[in-house]
């Protein structure tokens, strides 16, 4: 149960982090977010069974298509619109659906795309075997923490991405450009959507749907860990993944639907910015 | 002047009569249904290739005069989350209305649905056969009022022949192995959970051990707590009842955790023959009941062979449903059939023929019961019939019923 809690977290965790960093950085609620994922698992799986591409290159080219998808995505689209919530959510959301209706239109239903495992097999933990593609998804959770951490405190990307998220005038008056800030993070945000697909993905299949869970799933992480704060995203995957698994044990897999419902309605009501975000924080306080 | 007008209104007239006279060779056949859905897609590609077929050799004779078909599909999304059922209605008065269909095949994927365009069928007098929803009520509402509902037919099992199988099967299993403790783990849908609420009941009565019974939300991709539940329990068996995608991740954990039970129900994403290669050896071992023959072939039944091979030759690709499209195409024969025997277009005299079918087809012998249901049993010379198989190196071996059976039921590597 520890072992499985720890891997449900870190797909949550894997799940969330582009959302959460393209919100952070842009104040950009992307609600295209399930749809790239989607669309990532049919590019890759499109790479290596159409073209045969090796499966690290069609991973790899996966991520740097959605990158660049996001990013134009933002130039074209959201720039025009950034400031106006409602009207950011309802463009994301429209691509969306045109995104994954068309798949579905183009004939994208069934259940025969998948994408294959990194390593095929299982190990046994403390008597538990578990198979090492979800180990793996353990694995490519901290190295992507890390490397966003390195990025954002090491890089003069990074640097100027937190200093957007920080105060966006400010920053403006140092030189750094808010619009080209925010369409590299809808970029860099789309592509770990994308690696979070190549790597989750293979657990099962690609389906048209999973494009709506995922965004949910995402939204519930974000919503319970604060949106825009990383360190959130990843309190609010343990507490939820684990509420998931605790929930399966011990009472029944059928209410492990609502946990991440439960948890986002407690925390709008105690907290409504996040357990550990600021977006309100002021007016919470007064 | 004068004449050049009557030769072009001539021409006009007899134009527009021969138009009409080559509409009428026709006999529209609608396909109301959800065609994005994989059931729904291939079921209208098998009604389509019984259409080219029966075409192909001159149509159908009704009384001393032979018309072609001509099919009509609609995807009317019933199947999807989210759709009403009153839209799925009207797509299905549209084809009526607007493209003059004389017959529906394959028809709604959700009973209520289902219900609901029984009663528009009757207002038209459409003869309608359908392949895809499985609710006994349908038979109830037949039978509660036989003349109004005259013209409804289903060639597809329902939920409880769906449970007789299963049922069959376990008692089988506890024959061949000695098992008496199941762990049953279903979609939180109605159809499967209902499914498994029967087989619950079931395996009570009939001195089985019931270690749990676990309902997961559509969607789930982590089975391991059910899964460690099963093991913890000691059950020998384990009952999956599911239709959503990422169920054949509940096999895949069954192998890698190495739960010493067999995996014996129903899983959608591993029916079709690309189940292995989607999934990978990792569903070595599992057992799988597509509801009728014809959906994979079966080697002691050559009809169910012959139209899957035809469904791969005409579509260049091998149909991965096992639910829906041996019916589909059966559905068209039969029809095409009872136009033959009725010798008219007079849809009481059609539906009366339907009611007295009496053929062989993909999914074994065609016969309809009071209640207009397709009847089903073990032996696909009597009646139509399903098929049990067992995923062995990547090919589905026939395991149950006896048969139709080409081997029998064996244990996973881990348990033996």
């Amino acid at each position: 149960m520890l072992i499985y809690g720890l891997i449900n977290s870190a797909v949550l965790a894997l799940m969330a982090l582009g959302f959460n960093l393209t919100f952070g950085i842009s104040g950009v609620a992307n609600f295209s977010y399930g749809a790239i994922y989607v669309v990532a698992g049919f590019v890759a799986w499109g790479l290596m069974e159409k073209l045969h591409a090796p499966h690290l290159l069609a991973d790899a080219a996966t991520i740097g298509l959605a990158a660049v998808f996001g990013f134009y995505l933002y130039k074209l689209v959201l720039k025009r619109i950034r400031g106006l919530v409602i009207s950011e959510v309802i463009a994301t959301f429209a691509v969306s659906l045109v995104m994954l209706e068309l798949l579905r239109y183009i004939g994208f239903i069934g259940f025969r795309y998948s994408l294959p495992v990194f390593i095929d097999g299982s190990v046994e933990i403390f008597d538990a075997f578990v198979d090492i593609q979800r180990l793996l998804i353990i694995g490519f959770g901290i190295v992507v923490l890390f490397a966003l951490y390195v990025f954002t405190h090491y890089t003069k990307m990074g640097l100027a991405f937190r200093g957007i998220a920080q105060e966006e005038h400010t920053s403006l008056s140092l030189g750094i450009n808010p619009d080209r800030i925010a369409a590299w993070s809808m970029g860099i945000g789309s592509g770990l959507g994308a690696f979070a697909a190549v790597v989750i993905l293979p657990l099962g299949t690609i389906t048209v749907d999973s494009g709506y869970d995922v965004l949910i799933n995402a939204l519930s992480v974000c919503i319970v860990g604060g949106l825009g704060s990383t360190f959130g995203v990843i309190v609010a995957s343990f507490i939820i993944g684990y509420a998931q698994t605790l929930t399966a044990t011990y009472i029944s897999s059928h209410y492990t639907m609502i946990v991440s419902l439960v948890a986002i309605l407690f925390i709008l009501a105690v907290r409504p910015s996040g357990l550990l975000g600021r977006q309100k924080e002021l007016e919470e306080r007064v | 002047m004068r004449r050049s007008i009557a030769l072009f209104l001539g021409v006009f007239f007899l134009a527009g009569f021969a138009h009409q006279s080559s509409a009428q060779q026709y006999i529209a056949v609608g396909v109301p249904t959800s065609l994005k859905l994989i059931e729904g897609y291939e079921a209208n590609k098998a009604a389509q290739l019984a259409v080219e077929e029966i075409n192909a050799k001159g149509g159908v004779k009704v009384g001393k005069e032979k018309r072609l078909l001509r099919l009509e599909a609609l995807d009317i999304r019933d199947g999807e989350p989210g759709v009403p059922v009153s839209e799925a209605l009207l797509g299905i008065e549209k084809l009526i209305l607007d493209k003059k269909i004389y017959a529906a095949v394959v028809g709604n994927f959700r009973s209520e649905a289902l219900l609901a365009a029984m009663d528009i069928y009757s207002k038209y007098k459409i003869v309608n056969i359908g392949t895809i929803a499985m609710t006994p009520k349908f038979q109830e509402k037949v039978l509660s009022d036989k003349d109004k509902y005259k013209y409804s037919f289903r060639q597809c099992l329902d939920s409880k022949y769906l449970a007789g199988y299963i049922q069959g099967l376990m008692s089988h299993i506890g024959k061949q192995f000695g098992f008496k403790k199941v762990f049953i783990a279903t979609q939180d849908v109605l159809w499967a959970a209902g499914t498994g609420q029967l087989m619950e009941k079931w395996f009570k009565a009939n001195g089985w051990t019931v270690v749990d019974f676990e309902r997961y939300p559509t969607g789930a991709t982590d089975f391991s707590p059910g899964l460690m539940k099963a093991k913890a329990g000691g059950s020998q068996v384990i009952l999956p009842i599911f239709d959503m995608p990422t169920s054949g991740i509940l096999v895949k954990q069954w192998e890698s955790m190495k739960i010493p039970a067999l995996m014996t129900g129903f899983i959608s994403p591993l029916m079709g023959s690309k189940g292995w290669s989607t999934f990978g050896s990792q569903i070595e071992g599992s057992i799988n009941v597509p509801f009728e023959l014809g959906n994979l072939p079966v080697r002691a039944y050559p009809p169910a062979t012959r139209f899957y091979e035809d469904y791969k030759k005409r579509w260049k690709e091998e149909l991965q449903s096992g639910h829906g499209v041996a019916p589909a195409y059966d559905a068209v024969y039969v029809l095409a059939a009872a136009l033959e025997k009725a010798g008219t277009l007079d849809p009481d005299k059609v539906a009366a023929a339907v009611e007295a079918t009496d053929m062989a087809g993909a999914v074994g012998r065609i016969k309809y019961d009071a209640g207009h249901q397709l009847v089903f049993g073990n032996d696909p010379k009597t009646s139509a019939s399903a098929a049990v198989f067992q995923w062995r190196k990547g090919a589905r071996v026939i395991v149950y019923p006896e048969a139709i059976a080409d081997d029998q039921i064996q244990r996973p590597a881990w348990m033996k």
